[in-house]
């Protein structure tokens, strides 16, 4: 079948490196930055034809073969969850890519910056709309190499290269611990096309080798997603990055870790099978990392904790089994990348004009800084699950999804920790609104462009609080393809 | 017989290179053990390509994956060979125990 036009935005890293490597030779001023924004908008806007192709389906799904008909050939199987996991993937990418305009100026290597941000982006479209578990394991690939160069990318101090090479031992690590799994499901199935493969091991009884895949599976894409006791990379990577990946990481990648695991754990094992042991991980996860950020001087520090019992949060949808509790998953993931994002772009741009991390040397900036502060508060309520915010519906569905699966102490532990929760992002918006100390009086507010992408973030955290049928219908048209309709997208390939 | 043979080794190279991860503090060795890990991957793929039987020959879909797999595979370790390089260029050490500045 012809690839469709949409899909052709895959090719957008080569682009904005090929241009952005013209403009440089030619000396054209700011020729990257608009290709690369052009681009990352570009890739919106396919995403959103992409759902209207899906939805003009009848199933709901859409399947393209490269070369050959499965199992020989790779295949991309579209749909609403591929879909909705696409347009929050490329929604981040062009706010960080506005935002590293400003952010970035004074870095060199920029041409190579916006690539690599793009293909960090195609990357994780391509894992989201993979239909065998090889094409997903090449685009994990291209997603996983592009963020450790861009975790590293200010060489010319220890810490990026420090935190860069703990993150790469450990996500190859995952990687080829993913590959290995994909390799025993092959040896089972003798496929490793998702159909297929589900059509052979869905609803067989649980042997000694789904066990050990089940183990390979949730280590390998647990160790992307940052689950308890496989984090230790993320707290070290998330701050030495540049803000606007930092931004990209937590919002979005550990995001598609976790995408990976539901996508697989769904089309091989029934619910019940690992209900028991996700919520174990999730009530770690949240407990463990909740206790730490409180710990926190440094403020990327304390969000990149945060981003991990967020995690937690999320597992609790998955434990859940259900599509309601899936569906709680796929609203925060959107939500959360909104939120998570928010709050990275707003410390990077407290660190951009006081250039310090830590939180007590921020004493009083939020006077000197009042739009920043504002979306900061913002996005920090949105964490804690404030009414009003769209942090606050997906965690309730979330929530009251354990209770629907017989969970109750489950839900317990996640409200109490995340009440527990505000105690640390009140601290951050108490000291940034106090009396300003001697230090942070010249300090100034943000560029223009960098604050009116956070304040368009704040704008939609807000909106989408208020009025979230939008996402939560379009999550829960994901969350039924993934949990509901697995016969359908099973059927569209076997047929 | 032949089949604990061939998974046995599997595990076995899994094993050495996790071991090579966890001990060794040379930068260079810790990639190695990666691909050490990678490459009980690979052999996975090409022994279970040789089972898949009723074709009447090896499928040959293991064996593109591995060799796919062996592209990507060399990706990673020159990333991170490039950090190495970085790290002993600015601190003059390929000693992991000296990267213990990020804590907490």
């Amino acid at each position: 079948m012809v690839i469709p036009a949409p899909l052709l935005i895959m090719i957008n890293p080569i682009i904005v490196f090929l241009v952005g490597f013209l403009g440089e030779e030619l000396k054209v001023e700011k020729l990257r930055e608009a290709v690369a924004v052009v681009a990352s908008a570009a890739s919106v806007v396919a995403v959103y034809a992409l759902y209207l192709m899906v939805k003009a389906t009848p199933d709901g799904i859409l399947v393209f073969y490269l070369q050959a008909l499965p199992p020989l050939g790779a295949c991309f199987e579209i749909d609403m969850l591929g879909v909705f996991m696409a347009f929050s993937v490329t929604l981040l990418t062009l706010f960080a890519t506005l935002y590293s305009v400003n952010y970035m100026e004074h870095d060199t290597r920029l041409t190579e910056f916006y690539a690599l941000l793009a293909a960090m982006s195609v990357g994780m479209m391509g894992v989201a709309f993979a239909g065998d578990f090889f094409t997903l394991f090449v685009f994990w690939e291209l997603m996983c190499i592009s963020s450790y160069i861009l975790v590293a990318f200010r060489k010319e101090n220890w810490g990026p290269i420090e935190a860069g090479f703990k993150y790469l031992v450990m996500s190859a690590m995952g990687a080829t611990i993913i590959f290995l799994a994909m390799a025993f499901l092959y040896g089972m199935a003798g496929t490793v096309n998702f159909a297929q493969l589900s059509d052979a091991l869905h609803g067989q009884p649980m042997s000694l080798w789904l066990y050990v895949v089940f183990g390979l599976l949730v280590v390998g894409f647990g160790i992307k997603s940052a689950i308890v006791p496989m984090h230790t990379w993320l707290p070290d990577a998330h701050p030495e990055a540049p803000s606007p990946i930092s931004a990209m990481l937590s919002g979005m990648l550990i995001e598609t870790g976790l995408y990976g695991l539901c996508r697989i754990l769904f089309l091989v094992y029934e619910p019940p099978a690992f209900g028991t042991t996700i919520a174990a991980l999730s009530v770690l996860t949240m407990c463990f990392a909740n206790l730490l950020a409180l710990l926190q001087p440094d403020i990327k520090r304390l969000l990149a904790y945060s981003s991990i019992a967020q995690m937690g949060y999320m597992l609790v949808g998955l434990s859940a089994g259900s599509s309601y509790g899936v569906l709680g998953l796929t609203a925060h993931v959107f939500n959360h990348s909104l939120m998570k994002g928010l709050a990275f772009l707003s410390s990077g741009s407290l660190i951009h004009m006081t250039g310090t991390r830590e939180i007590e040397k921020l004493k009083g900036v939020g006077r000197m800084m009042p739009v920043t502060t504002f979306t900061m508060f913002v996005a920090l309520l949105g964490l804690g699950g404030v009414p009003t915010t769209n942090g606050f519906i997906s965690k309730f569905i979330l929530f009251s999804s354990a209770l629907g699966a017989g969970m109750w102490w489950l839900t317990l532990i996640g409200v109490i920790n995340s009440a527990f929760s505000m105690a640390y992002y009140l601290r951050i918006l108490k000291i940034l609104i106090s009396a300003p100390e001697e230090g942070v009086q010249k300090v100034r507010e943000a560029p223009t462009l960098m604050v009116a992408v956070t304040v368009a973030m704040a704008a939609l955290i807000i909106i989408f609080g208020v009025y979230p049928a939008p996402v939560v219908s379009l999550a829960e048209s994901a969350s039924k393809a993934l949990v509901d309709e697995l016969g359908s997208y099973i059927g569209a390939v076997l047929s | 017989m032949n089949e604990a043979f061939y998974l046995g080794f599997i595990f076995a190279l899994f094993s050495v290179g996790v071991y090579c991860i966890a001990v060794k503090r040379n930068m260079i060795r810790i990639l190695l053990g990666i691909e050490i890990v990678l490459n009980s991957g690979n052999l996975a793929f090409i022994y279970f390509s040789s089972l898949q039987s009723g074709r009447g020959y090896v499928d040959p879909l293991g064996q593109s994956i591995v060799i796919m797999s062996i592209v990507i595979g060399g990706c990673v370790i020159a990333v991170g060979l490039s950090l190495v390089v970085n790290a002993y260029r600015h601190f003059k050490t390929m000693d992991v125990r000296k990267l213990r500045r990020l804590k907490w």
